[in-house]
């Protein structure tokens, strides 16, 4: 693996305020879950480059691109790019979410929707559609949505209303689970907020469905030398350590190993 | 024109990784070839295992960022086994060219925790200990050893007497007078000295009325910390006869010079390692390009803002205004 250059092709608008920012190949093969560092290649106005889930690749790496919200300096270098300038990829990444489990629920807040594009095309070549649950505070928050026509069992709530379920992501869940939609037993995967992951992860645990988180955790190299971007542990794998590299044995954790 | 020297350990070139900012290079060996760089500094090794401290542990911070990882590591028995022969791998030299020094850094948490990892490392027969006196993320509210001139004479000296590779004291920025650490090192017997730890800092988030990092206060690097760095470095330089390992900030190939020039024999690169981790080797390809350019070498560039302006030297290289005489520590 190399760092490398690749040229924007195109910076999407996703509406809420997000982009979809695809660059040219070869984008490695990734699997959903798994993050590149980014940074762009001039004028990148901090030092550390910022951890992005892959959100959608040509089936034969000719393009990606990944879902950035510009929320700080270096999210808005990344969005200020041009087409034809450089954005520097240091990836993939991380371990993905457990390709065993055929078929997922998964249940995405704000720009937390990034790794499951990848999943619902996956999902779609072995002739399923994802079942996604997505949710944010207005119509206008749920960026991405139109990606995922054709791709993907959709439900969506918006905590006014304006689309969808009226509450948040873990209502409509709960609301899935009383009408049967979602059983007890199934397993969960989830990306957003912290507040709305530890929501969800709590509900699984009351309704004995397996949750599996994708962690969003401030890092500084991504690749398991700074041993920053821990995240307090527990279980079997990790051999007694307290501590996990989120970088190197996450993001993607199941909820009950991780210490709150 | 890259090769330096360190005491009686030799270099190919100039380049280091800095401790704990590069683990032990495993987890980087994929990006670039390793075997190209000068040296290959490991993250602080102590006796038992340390949890490290609790999250969050970094913040990035105007150029540069604050870190409290707290010395995470497994112990000198984990390291022993598992990690050494990984490093050992990664220095093995190929086609003839020798590959790059492994230098430990050792962390105690007592005079004998120093002694028994200085035993044990020496028995396995790594190319030299670095001494890490001056991490500032552990022991609540107190800095170790680098902080009182005894002290640090006491350590380096019992390291010596147990170590049979060169040793070097890494030191803290965090004192009145760095020189003054410098030379209880030197007297203890240290090879050389690596100049400098993270300045401790702290960043807070008033809307959640806390500090950022888990453990409050934590160390600042990169960038923002260069100037003080080189401007330390030229005083141990000026004040030793020990060679001087620079650290702190840089992240190009003119970075490297401008710490040879302050008196650094060789440099470590640390920060810039999370932004690009193949930069080492791009520093080793530019170093050679800028000194076949400049006509020079790093023996020649070393120290040379101690020594009396040249009239052959380049301008620029040796600022008369605050070059001091009579001080060849380096030369």
């Amino acid at each position: 693996m190399q760092t490398s250059v690749h040229r924007l092709r195109r910076c999407r608008d996703l509406g809420g305020g997000s982009f979809a920012l695809e660059v040219d190949g070869p984008i490695p093969p990734t699997e959903p879950g798994q993050f590149y560092m980014l940074r762009t290649e001039h004028r990148w106005p901090v030092q550390l480059p910022r951890p992005f889930s892959l959100y959608d690749r040509a089936a034969d790496g000719s393009w990606g691109s990944f879902l950035v919200k510009p929320v700080g300096e270096g999210t808005r270098a990344l969005c200020a790019l041009r087409p034809g300038e450089g954005m520097v990829l240091n990836g993939p990444l991380g371990q993905p979410f457990p390709r065993e489990i055929e078929d997922p629920v998964c249940i995405a807040g704000g720009v937390g929707l990034a790794p499951f594009l990848l999943l619902a095309r996956q999902q779609k070549a072995k002739g399923r559609d994802l079942r996604l649950l997505f949710g944010g505070r207005t119509r206008a928050a749920l960026s991405g949505l139109e990606d995922f026509a054709g791709l993907a069992r959709v439900s969506t709530s918006t905590d006014d209303g304006s689309h969808g379920f009226a509450g948040m992501v873990t209502a409509l869940l709960d609301d899935q689970l009383q009408r049967g939609a979602v059983e007890p037993g199934e397993v969960v995967f989830c990306c957003g907020p912290d507040p709305m992951m530890h929501a969800v992860a709590q509900l699984c645990e009351a309704r004995s469905l397996r949750c599996f988180l994708s962690l969003e955790t401030y890092m500084a190299c991504g690749y398991g030398v700074c041993n920053g971007c821990t995240v307090a542990v527990q279980g079997e794998r990790f051999k007694g350590w307290p501590y996990s590299r989120t970088c190197m044995e996450g993001p993607v954790y199941e909820a009950c190993e991780l210490r709150h | 024109m890259l090769s330096t020297t360190l005491g009686s350990l030799q270099l190919e070139n100039p380049v280091m990784s800095a401790s704990g900012t590069f683990g032990s290079g495993w987890e980087g060996r994929q990006f670039s070839d390793l075997g190209r760089v000068g040296a290959l500094v490991s993250k602080t090794v102590t006796v038992r295992p340390r949890h490290g401290n609790p999250p969050p542990r970094i913040q990035e911070t105007p150029s540069g960022m604050l870190n409290s990882i707290g010395l995470e590591n497994k112990g000198a028995d984990y390291f022993l086994a598992e990690t050494l022969p990984r490093m050992r791998q990664l220095a093995a030299g190929a086609g003839g060219r020798p590959g790059p020094r492994v230098v430990i850094n050792i962390g105690g948490e007592s005079v004998d925790e120093f002694v028994a990892l200085a035993e044990r490392f020496s028995a396995a027969g790594v190319d030299a200990l670095e001494v890490n006196l001056s991490c500032p993320n552990v022991q609540e509210g107190k800095l170790l050893f680098s902080t009182e001139p005894r002290l640090t004479e006491r350590a380096v000296a019992a390291v010596k007497r147990a170590a049979t590779v060169p040793v070097f004291a890494k030191l803290s920025p965090n004192v009145t007078d760095i020189t003054v650490i410098a030379k209880a090192a030197e007297q203890g017997g240290a090879d050389g000295l690596t100049a400098i730890n993270t300045l401790i800092g702290m960043a807070v988030d008033w809307r959640r009325r806390r500090p950022v990092l888990g453990r409050g206060i934590g160390g600042l690097s990169g960038p923002a910390i260069r100037p003080v760095a080189l401007r330390m470095v030229y005083e141990v330089a000026r004040s030793v006869r020990i060679p001087v390992i620079g650290v702190g900030g840089a992240r190009s190939a003119d970075d490297v010079l401008d710490f040879v020039c302050a008196g650094a024999s060789a440099v470590q690169v640390g920060t810039a390692m999370f932004t690009d981790p193949a930069l080492m080797v791009h520093i080793v390809d530019d170093l050679r390009q800028r000194l076949t350019a400049a006509g020079t070498t790093i023996a020649e560039l070393r120290g040379c803002l101690h020594r009396p302006p040249d009239a052959a030297a380049p301008a620029g290289c040796a600022p008369a205004a605050h070059a001091p005489t009579g001080h060849g520590g380096q030369a």
